[in-house]
């Protein structure tokens, strides 16, 4: 039962691990971008959920929507006015520029917030089913159903929407995109915004059942990562799968081997991906790399 | 990765090197214990930056994850001096054979990726090997980490030996940078990083010189972290593991000029004495601050002071014409 447990708890942070990383999945895959600052992008929106909760009394699921365009802004500005300027340079140059995005972020939130663990705690926090001996609170399964919504959102928006047709074929090829009348420059502009946006969304959701500090940011950003090369990156339904998997992977090294070794079996995962096949569970590899 | 290749002048500017390393060797003897911790500071950092410089300045290979040989040779050093009372000496070279074992066993698997893959992957190799640090409780002390045993001599005494110590550390760290600029192995490797494929159809085996220059990077960076063990009497996997470490090497290495043999020094000792001057006044927020310059490095100094130098020297001979 123990183990059935685990895969359950393993399978509803699976769904929020997905979406923490879509939005980084697709920052890298559109724009050739790892940005290192995600996971603070994150805890920005999980200390924005806190703060309209503790100070106006919104529920954490109602904050998501202003958590997510808040983020979104903020995501639009700094890819118009600094990160376009990193972007097409080396692959270190912009990786030593969203690290330092990454502890400027950490270490504001830690001024306005302390490194204190927080969370909110909702009215209905306390509910959950029994099903089968199997323990299923009622908030993490609204996270997961959230968390999986947002994912399919992406997904319809990316494959069905016309904008959605401009950022893929931008991720294609960035010149043939500018031969068709694509503005690069603002599809890049609204890509990372959705990017910084879905962060801000899986922060409120993380604030709705987990506890969370500013130091927790690089720990996200990590996941984020295990989970697009293990799902292949570029692929939203690679990271659905992927974010489950590494879920579960992690509630059974900790039930099965020794809580400590927690972090390391997502390390284990992406190093076996990448020196064996590079290319995820959905490698479809149409985006970008390889171009080193 | 900026195209100016390492530049290695024809003839080693003899004089005025000597009178620099001259020069510190003497600041050695007349500074004080705290003068003497800001400088074994930035000669530790400019020889993770020339050890960044070897691997990515030459082959240009994102090694992102470098602090992984600086955290291994600290708990070689910490392990070895700790637990079976060796001398230090004999202990750096047991981090030297470790970072070098580690760098040969895992450059080859690694080599085959490229670009952002290669980058995360070096990372991922740093955060598993903290992870491992952490949970091996019976070698390493698990999270609690491991003390040294405490040196004999005065703080002052100590801290000159050490000033010593990483003032070689780092003199033979730039000379590897500068031997490489001119000899056979360097240019196989400038090969590489201009077009892999061209130089393989040449006769260059692209895996044997990755990996090689690669154990002689982490041969360095090693030697800082197994120094850095010895200098600070403790070691845990949060802080010989730490990113920071690697992106404070990165900075440097960029700041100095990619490819250059004396900036990542200057660059090392500029700033540290910038942090030690405006930091102290930030205590609470120094970090972030960091995080504000690295933005502003990238943005505004890609190609270090070199760089500038290049942007501002035409403009005042304008002016004063």
């Amino acid at each position: 039962m123990l183990i059935v447990q685990a895969l359950i708890n393993g399978l509803l942070l699976g769904g929020l691990y997905a979406c923490v990383a879509i939005g980084f999945s697709l920052i890298w895959g559109v724009m050739n971008l790892i940005n290192l600052a995600h996971g603070s992008f994150v805890l920005l929106g999980a200390y924005v959920t806190v703060t309209l909760n503790e100070r106006f009394g919104i529920d954490p699921f109602l904050a998501l929507p202003v958590v997510a365009g808040t983020l979104f802004l903020i995501g639009l500005l700094l890819q118009r006015y600094l990160l376009n300027r990193v972007i097409g340079g080396s692959v270190f140059s912009s990786l030593i520029f969203t690290f330092g995005l990454n502890m400027l972020v950490i270490n504001l939130l830690l001024l306005a917030f302390t490194a204190d663990v927080r969370g909110i705690t909702v009215p209905y926090a306390r509910v959950s089913w029994h099903i089968a001996g199997v323990f299923v609170p009622m908030t993490r399964a609204a996270v997961f159903a959230v968390a999986v919504a947002l994912t399919a959102g992406l997904a319809l928006f990316v494959n069905r929407s016309r904008l959605g047709a401009a950022i893929k074929a931008t991720s294609f090829d960035v010149d043939a995109a500018r031969l068709v009348g694509i503005d690069v420059d603002r599809i890049y502009a609204i890509t990372f915004a959705i990017g910084a946006g879905l962060a801000g969304a899986a922060g409120a959701l993380i604030a709705a059942v987990l506890a969370f500090s500013p130091v927790l940011g690089d720990a996200y950003t990590l996941k984020a990562f295990v989970v697009v090369v293990l799902g292949g990156l570029g692929s939203i339904p690679g990271a659905l799968a992927a974010g489950l998997v590494l879920g579960v992977a992690e509630n059974f090294a900790s039930v099965l081997i020794d809580p400590g070794y927690r972090d390391a079996v997502g390390f284990a995962l992406l190093l076996i991906v990448l020196v064996v096949s590079r290319r995820g569970f959905y490698g479809k590899r149409f985006y970008a790399e390889l171009k080193s | 990765m900026p195209n100016s290749n390492p530049e290695p002048g024809r003839l080693f500017p003899a004089v005025p090197l000597a009178a620099a390393a001259a020069a510190l060797a003497a600041a050695g003897l007349i500074l004080d214990v705290y003068w003497l911790r800001i400088l074994t500071g930035a000669f530790l950092f400019a020889t993770v930056a020339q050890s960044i410089n070897i691997i990515v300045g030459f082959t240009g290979y994102p090694a992102f994850g470098q602090v992984v040989f600086f955290g291994l040779g600290a708990y070689a050093v910490a392990i070895a001096t700790a637990d079976l009372s060796t001398p230090l000496i004999a202990a750096a070279v047991l981090a030297v054979a470790v970072g070098a074992l580690f760098a040969l066993v895992c450059g080859p698997p690694l080599f085959r990726l490229r670009g952002h893959y290669f980058a995360i992957g070096t990372l991922g190799l740093n955060e598993a090997t903290k992870a491992i640090a952490a949970n091996w409780t019976r070698l390493t002390g698990g999270g609690a980490g491991i003390s040294l045993p405490l040196p004999t001599g005065s703080v002052a005494a100590n801290g000159r030996v050490f000033f010593y110590a990483f003032l070689v550390l780092m003199l033979a760290a730039t000379a590897a940078v500068w031997r490489l600029g001119r000899n056979r192995f360097g240019y196989a490797c400038r090969a590489i990083r201009a077009d892999e494929d061209g130089a393989e159809a040449s006769g260059i085996n692209p895996l044997f010189y990755k990996t090689a220059a690669w154990t002689l990077s982490a041969v360095f960076a090693a030697l800082a972290g197994g120094f850095y063990a010895a200098w600070q009497n403790y070691v845990d996997p949060s802080t010989v593991f730490d990113m920071d470490i690697a992106v404070k090497g990165f900075v440097i290495f960029l700041l100095g000029g990619p490819g250059t043999v004396f900036g990542p020094v200057i660059a090392a000792l500029a700033l540290e004495l910038v942090s030690t001057a405006v930091w102290g006044n930030l205590l609470t927020f120094h970090l972030g601050a960091m995080g504000l310059l690295i933005m502003l490095t990238v943005l505004y100094l890609p190609q270090g002071f070199p760089g500038l130098a290049r942007r501002v020297r035409p403009a005042l001979s304008r002016a004063g014409a």
